[in-house]
């Protein structure tokens, strides 16, 4: 081991080489499974947020995947659609929606933030109380009215610690009366803020803002969670029905389901893993062919040191456990000063707010089993090289 | 039985076909405490023959027992644990570990034996202050003059205790003053009992020993004892060895 610390004291140019090869390796290393981690957070988060039970599914318009659509909007789900499904025996409450990112402005503060144009159920459906004022009424759906619930955070950043309710703010170009305040649900860990939304009547939402008749999608709740997987046949049924789809026609709708949830996760999640999987092996590769070419060069550099210690009894053995313990202790200062370099990049760009990362212990584990792995895996050849050189060829 | 025992030793190089007899059946037996030369003119085979005694390569044939053990035999841990216990090694070149202290490199044989000793340090110290390198410890080779250097090769060469000194031109790559300094460390050597076989091509070297075996094409021409001539040198002063 001294003697290990001693050559690569020798060599600083090598050690320096070889210790930035893995430097390299194992920084990508975090800085990558930090990504995938955030990144996989951030996504089950938003999917948790969702805020199903057990006894609910959505209905949105459009085939194709789950999440991270294009943003092309397809027309096809109606309001009729909504109460044909509302008719359903299974059925409890059916919320219809309208969505739309937009600007909300106060005096002369303004936020991004998400407008729901939705139904009075909605608040039973999300079981979600309002913290002043009140709900949306079946009378503002008729009249169409101008009124507005804030979410928590629309609500701090608009009014800043000014009473809300009765003020008007603005949704893009018009103007909405506050008349309530959702209960703040908090903001998740990674980021996911749910009380970052601005309800408005679904009636208001179509005529007077978004100037649209279809739907984003619709949410139901059915009567016990068992009916679920009937209610959606049901469902399925009735809407191909209202589209007119023949029965070669592929849906035009999709389910959002806990359990399609949890399904796309998990595909997520396998998908993520391999690519950060190949990422890590394929930097972890250069590094350790680094470390290998160099100890190679170095045994050459050598010799004559390999030569006098093996007339001075060092055995092959010796010589090997020697460079090996020289490539080991590069990995590991190397895996050492990757992850701590890896992991400021981490939280650099966490601190920046450029991509979500997630930094965990595991990223530093699995970096020092790597490393030493590589330092044995790659060290193995060039030390063999050294120790098989015969005492005799290494002093000419 | 001697101390090395030598009989019909024959090595071959191989080389793209081509195979050289360096040595074509050699047979030497050397007792404890002989002061032995073995001098020739180059290319007669004394650096392999060296290497052959010293246990760093094996005969191509013949039969080689070194202190009642058979060599040719050894595997290559036994063999280094030979190296380590019996045999120390001078060479022409020093070959010292460079950048490395002086007492670290005397150390250096302490670390291959099978358990090492705790006193390492107090040792190899000395060993160097045996050879006058006492206010050196700390110098790498680098720092030191060739007399010095080779000194220090002598101290390593000691540091566990060996029977046997195998010396390879050990004043090849010195001026005559630290020569005949050197000359007088192993010269005491022998009156110590150890055993010293030196290499050279320099008749004036091998006058100090008491044996001078000649080589010539591999084979012994000359093997003859006679007078040892260190008293002659005694005038000159040499290091502080006492």
């Amino acid at each position: 081991m001294k003697q290990a610390f001693r050559g690569l004291r020798l060599n600083k140019t090598n050690t320096a080489l070889m210790t930035l090869g893995i430097i390299i390796g194992i920084a990508s290393l975090t800085v990558i499974v930090a990504i995938g981690e955030g990144t996989k957070k951030s996504v089950l988060n938003r999917i948790a947020n969702l805020g199903f039970g057990p006894d609910a599914f959505s209905v949105y318009a459009g085939a194709g995947r789950l999440f991270f659509r294009k943003a092309q909007m397809p027309t096809n789900l109606t309001l009729q659609d909504a109460d044909d499904i509302a008719a359903l025996p299974s059925v409890r409450i059916v919320v219809p929606r309208q969505r739309k990112r937009l600007r909300a402005i106060y005096s002369r503060n303004n936020t991004s933030t998400r407008v729901y144009g939705v139904t009075p159920p909605w608040q039973e459906a999300r079981a979600w109380n309002v913290a002043d004022g009140r709900f949306l009424s079946d009378q503002d759906m008729e009249r169409k009215s101008k009124v507005a619930v804030l979410g928590a955070t629309p609500a701090r950043n608009l009014f800043q610690g000014i009473d809300p309710l009765g003020k008007s703010v603005r949704l893009g170009t018009v103007f909405f009366k506050v008349i309530g305040i959702l209960e703040e649900k908090g903001v998740t860990e990674s980021g996911y803020d749910p009380d970052n939304r601005i309800l408005i009547p679904l009636s208001t939402s179509m005529s007077r803002m978004l100037h649209q008749t279809y739907l984003h999608s619709i949410r139901i709740q059915v009567l016990d969670p068992g009916q679920v997987s009937k209610a959606m046949e049901d469902v399925t049924a009735l809407l191909r029905q209202n589209h007119n789809l023949s029965s070669l026609a592929a849906d035009d709708f999709r389910f959002v389901t806990p359990q399609g949830i949890m399904e796309w996760v998990n595909k997520q999640k396998l998908a993520m893993n391999r690519m950060l999987l190949l990422i890590s092996t394929i930097s972890l590769l250069v590094g350790g062919i680094v470390i290998m070419n160099i100890m190679l060069v170095s045994v050459r550099e050598r010799i004559r040191e390999i030569g006098i210690r093996r007339c001075f009894g060092a055995s092959r053995m010796d010589i090997t456990q020697q460079f090996l313990c020289e490539s080991v202790v590069v990995s590991l200062f190397g895996g050492i000063l990757g992850v701590g370099l890896g992991w400021g990049i981490s939280a650099g760009l966490k601190y920046m707010d450029w991509i979500p990362t997630q930094i965990d212990w595991q990223p530093f584990a699995l970096s020092f089993v790597f490393s030493t792995l590589i330092g044995l895996l790659f060290g193995i050849q060039p030390a063999r090289k050294a120790a098989f050189l015969t005492p005799e060829e290494t002093l000419r | 039985m001697s101390l090395i025992e030598m009989q019909s030793i024959i090595k071959s190089f191989k080389n793209i076909g081509f195979e050289t007899q360096v040595l074509k059946g050699i047979s030497i037996s050397i007792e404890g405490g002989e002061y032995v030369s073995i001098i020739g003119p180059s290319g007669a085979g004394k650096s392999t023959l060296m290497a052959i005694m010293g246990c760093l390569g094996r005969p191509t044939s013949g039969m080689y027992s070194l202190d009642g053990e058979e060599v040719e035999s050894m595997n290559d841990k036994q063999l280094s644990r030979i190296r380590n216990e019996k045999i120390g090694f001078v060479f022409q070149a020093f070959h010292l570990l460079p950048g490395v202290t002086a007492l670290d490199n005397v150390m250096m044989p302490l670390m291959y034996c099978s358990e090492i000793p705790k006193d390492a340090t107090e040792r190899a110290k000395a060993a160097l202050q045996k050879v006058g390198l006492g206010h050196r410890l700390h110098h790498t080779p680098g720092q030191m003059s060739g007399g010095e250097q080779q000194r220090v090769t002598i101290a390593r060469a000691l540091i566990n205790n060996p029977k046997i000194i195998l010396a390879d031109e050990p004043t090849g790559n010195l001026d005559s003053k630290n020569g005949a300094e050197i000359m007088k460390v192993f010269d005491q050597l022998v009156s110590e009992g150890r055993t010293i076989i030196l290499i050279t091509h320099d008749p004036k070297v091998a006058e100090h020993s008491n044996r001078t075996i000649r080589l010539k094409d591999g084979l012994v021409e000359e093997d003859r004892y006679h007078e040892t001539v260190q008293k002659h040198e005694a005038g000159i002063s040499g290091p502080a060895a006492e």
